[in-house]
């Protein structure tokens, strides 16, 4: 009678390290699943370059880990020309496309290195209500491509030395018509 | 004016200033409250835009969903990175479990970054219909909401109802001497663009008193040009863009403000004025 009450205890006493281990390696686990998620990059809104569409020439001066926002450097929004200019180059070049259904924001962000040159440009578009779509390829890919054609962005400095910094354009369509630029 | 110059810089930063006091949430017994809000307060140090601050702050709603101040902070790199669509997200959130604390910043923020007019005035009449007391000023401290609801009504094209609320805001405003510095030029451009040449100078007349600008003397040029003064509408440009080259012009460290001119507009009427 002894031995087998003996040999039971034995058994359950092995089931409960077992479970104990488990459960120890579960929660590591789980943490682990958690901790996976929040896939952050150095700041929110950093961009890596992807070989497949960006400009291999295209680098930070001081490296991506040194690249700024434009408003660290206290100055707002400020373009090469001023903002006018930048008006002015979207007014003369952006065809218009008459179609009632294509409305919300897109913008286009990328950065400006030293030398006042842009590149690793992401798009990113939403309706009027803050929800993700997509606009017809032909008022998204003018967009894009005029930003791209822009060949001097303001230099920016810190105590007196040229930065890179995060820029980006919003632009506001109603209808098809280009009806705002921000920042 | 430089004293108030100083307030308003101040408060631009016053994501410090809207620091919660956790110990409330204790006293309270709202002991999940307290425990996010702990954890949440190992944000300072951390940049907003940093993985270490937005992972602080994941860690902090996983304690307590709830928690509307780490959905507010956390949204912050988002709106200033120009991604809207998770910005709006996580400031709904703080809105949803905060409305009176959060309305009027995301009302503030659909306009300034956005340029959201309908938004901005949905959430700053929402606020104005849930409190009894001052719904207060913009994040950045250069308006007061409802100065910020006007400029949206005029955007929309009702440049009437724009004008009744910024003037009776404006007298408010004097009355506490804690007038905008843009408060008086917004009002004289309204003036103007409405045909009322007369009360735009004496709006403009008020603005170089409190803080002169080059758009100030831009848009007073152009009310003295409607009204047939040559010579003032001349002096005015000049000023205009000796203040420009000055450095002495509106200015936002995210944005540029409305009725914000620039060279162009200064140098092209000038061109207009001596040619003719």
């Amino acid at each position: 009678m002894l031995p087998n009450i003996m040999k039971n205890y034995r058994k359950q006493k092995k089931l409960i390290v077992i479970l104990i281990f488990a459960s120890i390696l579960l929660s590591c686990q789980s943490e682990k699943k958690v901790s996976e998620k929040q896939d952050y990059l150095r700041w929110v809104g950093d961009i890596e370059q992807n070989d497949k569409i960006d400009q291999l020439d295209f680098k930070a001066c001081h490296g991506d880990d040194e690249i700024l926002q434009y408003f660290n450097l206290g100055e707002g929004p400020i373009y090469s020309g001023e903002k006018s200019a930048i008006l002015n180059i979207f007014k003369s070049r952006y065809i218009p496309l008459a179609d009632k259904e294509q409305n919300g924001l897109i913008r286009i962000r990328f950065f400006v290195n030293c030398k006042g040159k842009a590149g690793r440009f992401r798009i990113f578009q939403s309706d009027y209500n803050y929800q993700e779509i997509k606009f017809d390829n032909r008022i998204v890919t003018q967009l894009a491509d005029i930003t791209k054609s822009i060949e001097n962005w303001k230099v920016l400095y810190r105590r007196e030395v040229p930065v890179d910094y995060y820029m980006y354009l919003i632009f506001k369509i109603t209808n098809g018509q280009l009806t705002e630029i921000l920042p | 004016m430089k004293i108030l110059n100083l307030i308003l810089v101040l408060f631009s930063f016053s994501s410090v200033l809207a620091l919660p006091n956790c110990e409330a949430f204790k006293y309270y017994g709202d002991t999940l409250k307290y425990e996010a809000c702990k954890k949440a307060m190992e944000i300072n140090g951390h940049y907003q835009f940093s993985k270490e601050y937005q992972t602080i702050l994941d860690e902090s709603l996983k304690i307590d969903p709830t928690f509307d101040y780490a959905y507010w902070a956390k949204s912050i790199a988002y709106l200033k990175s120009g991604d809207f669509v998770t910005w709006k997200k996580l400031i709904d959130k703080a809105v949803e479990y905060n409305p009176k604390e959060y309305l009027g910043y995301r009302g503030w923020c659909r306009y300034q970054f956005f340029r959201d007019y309908k938004g901005t005035i949905a959430d700053i009449e929402k606020l104005d219909s849930l409190v009894d007391y001052d719904i207060g000023q913009s994040q950045n401290g250069t308006y007061h909401l409802n100065i910020a609801k006007g400029l949206c009504y005029k955007a929309i094209g009702q440049k009437e109802k724009a004008i009744t609320i910024i003037e009776n805001q404006i007298k408010l405003n004097e009355y506490e001497n804690f007038v905008g510095k843009y408060d008086y030029l917004h009002l004289g451009v309204l003036y103007l663009e409405t045909g009322e040449f007369e009360n735009a100078i004496k709006m403009f007349k008020k603005q170089s008193h409190t803080n002169e600008l080059a758009e100030n003397q831009y848009y007073s040029a152009l009310a003295f040009l409607s009204l047939d003064k040559l010579t003032e509408y001349k002096s005015c440009l000049k000023k205009a863009k000796e203040l420009y080259v000055g450095g002495k012009k509106m200015h936002d460290t995210y944005s540029n403000p409305m009725d914000k001119i620039y060279l162009d507009n200064i140098e092209n009427e000038i061109k207009t004025a001596y040619n003719n």
